[in-house]
């Protein structure tokens, strides 16, 4: 199987939270008003990208 | 009113988040089970439907305005489409492969 091109979900994930930290942003933690747009949209792109590999990996997978 | 209907977008930007997250828990759930070769489909399968209707609510709320905030804000719009695209294809071969099991049964 191809496995070798998706990165781990963890890996994903511990990025996200370095990302976060060197934001100083918690990432449980409501954002101060202002600051939600810019963070959070990110974060939330970065979460979308993991759905697609997951996906991806998935596709054509019976 | 001007700064009103700035407001009005920031505020959808938010809900497109908002559906985002809730998309976000829905689909990694599905994906969780159908990642199992043990997992039942068939709950993969209703996880997916809920993730997908979040993507199209968080879709189809309109973004316009210049600048960064909206630029953000349709990106992950962008990247929201392309996972509905992948998990209705997803969802699709599922159900595709439930009825052909439930045929041969």
């Amino acid at each position: 199987s191809t496995t070798t091109l998706t990165t781990p979900q963890n890996e994903v994930e511990s990025l996200m939270h370095e990302m976060a930290d060197e934001a100083g942003l918690d990432l449980n933690m409501e954002l101060p008003q202002g600051q939600t747009g810019s963070v959070g949209t990110s974060v939330a792109s970065a979460e979308q990208d993991e759905l697609s590999q997951r996906l991806a990996k998935l596709r054509d997978q019976v | 009113a001007t700064a009103d209907l700035g407001k009005d977008c920031e505020d959808n930007g938010e809900r497109v988040r908002n559906h985002h997250k809730q998309a976000f828990e829905y689909i990694s759930i599905a994906l969780r089970i159908d990642e199992d070769d043990k997992g039942h489909k068939e709950q993969a399968v209703q996880w997916y439907k809920k993730g997908i209707a979040e993507l199209e609510k968080g879709i189809a709320l309109p973004i316009t305005g210049e600048g960064e905030h909206y630029e953000r804000a349709k990106r992950l719009q962008a990247k929201m489409t392309t996972n509905l695209i992948m998990a209705k294809d997803r969802l699709k071969l599922l159900e595709k492969l439930r009825t052909c099991s439930n045929v041969s049964t």
